[in-house]
């Protein structure tokens, strides 16, 4: 237990607000021009760029437990809607969302696996496979949307993906009714066997993206830890050499398996070392996990900003709070839990206090949104017109745990591929369908199927 | 048909055929025609010879006798036959003892070639530690718990183990995890600074006034509801600077609980800390106190006083347990004097660095930490350290150490980053003892050995005692006396939890898939009726958002009707699970019961039958066993007339050979024939009909398991391995999914569990089919014991080359009456686990 989390309280709200003001620096420098050249680089082979020749970004975003219907979906149709209470946050950036009626994961509803809606909804959200009930090692769901892409995608960039969460990590055992928790910690999977672990550390997310340390020194700390690591790289393949002289057949291979390995990494490293110099954003480094938690929520919306600016990185996942989550909401005078309301039975004041977290979370996403519209990009539109941003939950209605129309927004103009500013409702569809689409925008070699896709979902 | 199944997936490499200089050829040829041939002949030919073929298997099919002597394979598939009864088959003459002996002893000599004077030990690939050993071994190394089984991916299996050196490979993002794990565990194991500030803790049970109790985690559960006012007075002997902190966390029940109370914290009667308490599901309140102090007495006082009173405590949410809104008081943790003159030496300090602190010179610092890594990697590579190596790692240290601000032991701490990292670590390396006579196996050298019986005991790194009379070349000398030590050792619970764990499969029980209410009312016959009224509510449900779509509000007030019709009918249902707490139990209880057979030395026998067992309160009332009371698990005597007692009627063994809805008595038939008998079936042919599927052409009536299975057996292709597998399994029908005694299915009773042996032997139910295993089988069960075990401390599927030592260690087993040393010691001490292969 750290004894001053309390009293630092005041100093990281100090050091937060002197963080936003440099980042409002940061987002009005040209920072950008520096990446063109790797831009167009992209640009000739198609992949994750705009027309324009601009990064194309792709995000998911994950709140929990379902919403209030009722108050989730706007009136109107097509072009012609307004927001109700849970996305009126989002009314200063109509023209650049539409909302989506009418996808479903029915991957994540019961079936012979009976109870578990929660971590099935988690894990499912973006891999759209029914994940393996086991609390054991053999967990198992597909590889998910977001890591396919940034397969084919990461090269183009210093981080393949970025994996962000505000909420406290478990990672083993059982989470709900005998699914591991690997299921509701994570929506990023690189293999169906293998989950990322998204990083809930403002700090240790800035580290990683630009360095530690004050501005000015964040690019020789990154230099010092590759060197080391270059360093004791060079001890172990001596290391394996010397041991392998000594080995037959069998044994060798088992070596050379190792050294093969080694070596991919020694080459990622010098990867890293030739996209030159790293960007140092024009802000401090974050602290830490803030008390507050629209300001935790906000500060790795920062970092998904700033990594997105500076072409860190183009695919990112980012798990508000997992699926189940009991977080009671005193910054709402809400002493209950988010999980335990989310059952409201009807209760009409159950559901008031559902819809104030639900608008809540919306209100947090509609900030990131203009932060990422304020962000110019180097063709003169902004970050959020060449994003592609998905916020949704993977649970519809909490109260009883469906998985057919899922509350979805669908954020940005994909560069102009997307036609934001509508409402659209459809028929039931699979949101795996929507996915397939938005790998058809990155340009990535078009897949036949994806999860329980039955085909395109063109937005 | 011949019933054998390959096991040997692997090319045969492991075993040298090279055989000049054993039996020689000519010989072997010789002794065949004269005495195998005759008896092949007379027992075998009728279905593999003259013409015949069944199960793809003929003597004569072969150019040249030294042609068929040459079929490993089929000789190999011959022996476990013939040993185990299933050839020739049931109903024809059986092999007379002096024909088999003959058979058996030509097939090692001649057709296996093995050679007693100078057994071929065969080849262990080069084992990588797969995820519990890498986890133990850190833990034995550096002192610290590094979650491995969460930040690894699994370990793939082989035989049954994942420990099994050809199966373990090194994915690209394992080899990123082990690099990063070297990272985190150094940072978090090696101490930065020689000395640090004292710390010591107080319990919450020795706060004077508390009205409750500790809880199991030693914590007091303050509600909210309830005034308390705790206190508890604490010596400081030195002057200086302390600080005190308060270890309280607030945790609410799942559902909000409106209580509230206000929280202080008082020091010698003054006030540091006031705070509104309220419901939260968890949050560490973290408060901490500063005092200075000359030597004395210090007074801290936790109080609560509520805001809400007891009569405003809500009732729990239908189906929810009670609600409560607690802080959980742990006591205090007391650091000081923060002044530096007074820091002690950090604990772990002295496992990394001999001296209390390093040179005050940087000039001195090499020197220092060449001794410092020496020590170091020597314990990491569980072997002597090069001196080349050394140096390297000196270097690194070095190159630390330019960087402005880097302590030693930073330094030095980035030279055992790469030790975790080197494959010397990651991988058993083994070398054999020099002087072997030329065309013999060497043993191998005293360093490989103290790892293989630290690895194969305790699944972690060899302690001090073996790596020191490893040093000293006596570790050989002193084998039995270290192996009874290993064997006493707590550590040996890795040896049941891993092996026992795989072998009977209870490391699976946690996770296994069981839907408990589906079982319960499979058992009870209400099945259908439970998934029509399911489907009804789901039905129902959908149309109810149809209708809202729609803003259908008649439509709708008309389904809300029908909704709370049924609601009112049926309930919501309880929850009916197969709780963790109970499968926790029976995973306990077969490892305790195969740790007691291991501590007293007891026999492998009372693992198919014993007349006691490991029960709690829980446990004890699912196996309708009276008069357990409490969590703790402990050995009792079972009824004389209770069907339980051994592995096979174990909850976890009967749970985690189960379907998720309902028995398998296929699957708990295979588990016999393979982990008791070591005769497994060959897997199903492709497009084998599921059970189910079997099941649809019954009329749509709902059939028996038995009767299911018949149906499913009608078909020849299934029946000479369901044969087999269905009338073992078929004898724990009296046991559900949960392993929940049962005397009906489907509403129906359960028919006759009488049945079967392939090898003829008949039981009226299970009690009968354990005895019979006991006393009929005994030296299939033990052979096939000494195969998983030889398996599971080799890291490599049983050879041809490894028939000599098994039957030598079966021998110990069946003299020794089943002791579990003689299997132990018998494996220790053979050849596979003493030698090396020479490349000859």
């Amino acid at each position: 237990m750290n004894p001053n989390t309390a009293m630092n309280a005041a100093s990281l709200a100090t050091s937060r607000r002197r963080f936003l003001r440099g980042l409002g620096a940061c987002l009005a420098l040209p920072s950008l021009e520096t990446f063109l050249p790797r831009a167009s680089a992209a640009a000739a082979t198609g992949i994750a760029t705009t027309a324009s020749g601009m990064p194309l970004r792709t995000a998911f975003v994950y709140f929990p437990n379902g919403a209030i219907h009722d108050h989730f979906w706007p009136q109107g149709r097509g072009t012609d809607f307004n927001f109700k209470r849970t996305l009126s946050p989002l009314e200063k950036m109509k023209a650049n969302v539409q909302v989506l009626s009418g996808l479903d994961h029915r991957n994540a509803e019961p079936g012979p696996d009976g109870a578990g809606d929660h971590a099935r909804a988690n894990g499912a959200f973006l891999t759209g496979v029914r994940v393996k009930k086991t609390a054991g090692a053999d967990i198992h769901a597909g590889i998910s949307v977001d890591q396919l892409a940034a397969q084919h995608i990461g090269q183009l960039t210093r981080f393949p993906s970025l994996e962000l969460s505000a909420d406290a990590v478990r990672k083993a055992g059982s989470c709900d009714s005998g699914y591991s928790c690997a299921y509701e910690h994570n929506l990023a999977w690189r293999s169906p066997t293998t989950p990322l672990a998204p990083e809930p550390d403002p700090r240790l997310v800035f580290e990683r993206l630009f360095g530690g340390g004050a501005r000015g020194e964040r690019a020789g700390s990154l230099a010092q830890r590759q060197q080391q690591q270059r360093s004791i790289l060079d001890f172990v393949i001596d290391d394996a050499r010397s041991l392998q002289r000594n080995l037959t057949h069998r044994d060798k291979d088992k070596l050379d398996e190792y050294l093969t390995n080694v070596r991919e990494i020694e080459q990622r490293i010098a990867r890293a070392e030739q996209f030159g110099t790293t960007p140092d954003p024009a802000v401090d480094t974050p602290t830490g996990i803030p008390a507050d938690y629209a300001e935790h929520l906000r500060l790795m919306y920062e970092m998904l900003a700033l990594a997105f600016q500076t072409d860190s990185t183009r695919v990112a996942t980012f798990l508000l709070a997992h699926d189940g989550s009991n977080r009671p909401f005193p910054e709402l005078s809400i002493a209950e839990g988010h999980h335990s309301l989310s059952h409201h039975r009807n209760d009409a004041a159950m559901i008031e206090k559902c819809a104030l977290i639900d608008q809540f979370y919306a209100a947090q996403f509609a900030w990131f949104l203009e932060k990422l519209d304020a962000a110019k990009d180097a063709d003169g539109t902004s970050v959020l017109h060449n994003s592609m941003i998905v916020y949704g939950c993977g649970n519809s209605d909490g109260n009883r745990h469906t998985h057919t129309n899922l509350p979805l927004v669908l954020a940005g103009h994909g560069g102009g591929a997307l036609a934001p500013g509508q409402f659209r409702t459809v028929e039931s569809t699979p949101m795996c369908n929507l996915f397939l689409t938005m790998l058809d925008h990155l340009h990535v070699p078009p897949a036949e199927r994806f999860g329980d896709s039955t085909g395109r979902f063109p937005v | 048909m011949i019933f054998f199944r390959l096991r040997f997936p692997l090319p045969l490499t492991a075993c040298a055929f090279a055989l000049a200089g054993k039996v020689a050829a000519a010989d072997s040829v010789a002794l065949f025609e004269k005495e195998v041939r005759p008896i092949l002949e007379e027992h075998c030919y009728d279905c593999h010879g003259d013409g015949e073929k069944k199960g793809k298997v003929a003597f004569d099919a072969f150019g040249s006798t030294a042609e068929l002597g040459k079929q490993t394979d089929l000789w190999m598939a011959v022996l476990k036959n013939i040993r185990a009864g299933l050839m020739p088959p049931v109903k024809e003459p059986r092999l007379p003892e002096a024909a088999l002996h003959a058979l058996e002893g030509w097939i090692k000599s001649g057709a296996l070639g093995l050679d007693p004077a100078n057994p071929d030990p065969g080849h262990v690939t080069l084992r990588r530690l797969n995820r519990v050993e890498y986890r133990n071994t850190i833990h034995d190394l550096m002192g610290i718990d590094f979650r491995a089984d969460a930040e690894f991916p699994a370990d793939d299996a082989g035989y049954g183990f994942d420990n099994i050196g050809d199966v373990l490979s090194t994915s690209p993002l394992l080899l990123e995890k082990y690099m990063q794990a070297a990272d985190t565990i150094v940072e978090k194991a090696v101490p930065l600074e020689g000395r640090v500030v004292a710390e010591r803790s107080v319990e919450a049970r020795e706060f004077a006034g508390s009205r409750v109790r500790p809880n199991r985690e030693g914590l007091l559960p303050l509600s909210m509801y309830e005034a308390a006012d705790i206190a508890h007075t604490f010596r400081v002997e030195k002057a200086g600077t302390y600080r005190v902190e308060v270890e309280a966390t607030v945790r609410g029940s799942f559902s909000f609980d409106p209580g509230r109370a206000i929280g202080t914290v008082s020091v010698d009667g003054k006030e540091s800390w006031r705070k509104e308490l309220a419901w939260r599901d968890k949050e560490d309140l973290a408060i901490a106190v500063e005092l200075k102090s000359e030597p004395g007495e210090h007074t801290v006082r936790f109080t609560l006083e509520p805001l809400l009173g007891l009569d405003r405590k809500p009732e729990p949410p239908p189906g929810e347990g009670a609600l409560f809104a607690n802080v959980d008081f742990g006591g205090l943790k007391i650091q000081g004097p923060l002044e530096r003159k007074h820091w002690k030496a950090q604990p772990g300090y002295a496992r990394f660095f001999p001296r209390a602190e390093p040179p005050d010179d940087p000039a001195a610092w090499p020197v220092y930490a060449r001794e410092v890594l020496e020590r170091f990697a020597t314990r990491a590579f569980r072997r002597p350290v090069a001196d080349a190596t050394v140096e390297k790692l000196g270097a690194i240290a070095s190159r630390a150490w330019a960087v402005k601000g880097t302590t030693f032991e930073q330094g030095v701490g980035r030279a055992m980053t790469a030790v975790l990292a080197s494959p010397r670590f990651l991988f058993r390396v083994e070398e054999a003892q020099p002087g072997a006579p030329t065309g013999t196996h060497p043993f191998i050298d005293e360093y490989a050995l103290a790892s293989r019986l630290s690895y194969f005991l305790w699944s972690t790194m060899p302690d001090d005692e073996l790596l020191t009379l490893a040093a000293k070349g006596e570790l050989r000398k002193n084998l039995g006396a270290q192996v009874n030590r290993l064997l006493a050792d707590s550590r040996a619970e890795e040896l049941v939890r891993n092996f026992a764990g795989q072998w009977l499969q209870t490391r699976d029980i946690e996770g296994v898939s069981i839907d408990a209410r589906t079982v319960l009312a499979r058992d009870a016959g209400t099945e259908r009726e439970g998934r029509e009224r399911f489907e009804r509510f789901r039905k129902v449900n959908e149309e109810m958002d149809v209708a809202r779509k729609a803003a259908d509000e008649m439509r709708l007030a008309e389904l809300k009707k029908e909704m709370d019709e049924m609601r009112a009918k049926f309930g919501r249902g309880k929850r009916v699970e197969f709780s963790a707490g109970l499968r926790t139990a029976m995973r306990r209880e077969a490892e305790m019961f195969f740790r007691h057979l291991l501590r007293e030395d007891r026999s492998a026998l009372e693992l198919l039958d014993a007349d006691y067992t490991f029960l709690n309160e829980a446990l004890a009332q699912h196996y309708g066993i009276p008069d357990v009371q409490g969590s703790e698990m402990r050995l009792v005597k079972l009824p004389p007339d209770s069907p339980r007692g051994g592995v096979l009627t174990m909850g976890s063994t009967l749970a985690v050979t189960s379907n998720p809805n309902r028995t398998s008595p296929v699957k708990r038939g295979l588990f016999i024939l393979d982990n008791i008998l070591g005769t497994p079936t060959p897997p199903p042919p492709p497009d084998v009909p599921s059970l189910e599927a079997s099941e649809k052409n019954a009329d749509g009536h709902e059939l028996s398991l038995r009767d299911a299975l018949a149906l499913h057996r009608g078909k020849p292709i299934c029946s000479s391995c369901h044969n087999r597998m269905d009338p073992l399994g078929l004898a724990f029908e009296n046991f559900n999914a949960m392993g929940l005694w049962r005397e009906q299915e489907r509403g129906q009773p359960i028919p006759s569990v009488a049945g079967q042996l392939i090898t003829g032997e008949k039981f009226a139910d299970v009690r009968e089919l354990k005895h019979l295993l006991v006393h009929e089988r005994r030296d299939d069960f033990y052979r096939c014991l000494t195969e998983k075990m030889l398996t599971y401390a080799l890291g490599r599927g049983p050879e041809p080359c490894d028939v000599l030592a098994i039957d030598e260690i079966v021998a110990r087993l069946q003299r020794e009456n089943g002791r579990l040393t003689a299997l132990v010691l018998g494996i220790i001490e053979s050849a596979p686990f003493q030698k090396r292969r020479a490349e000859l």
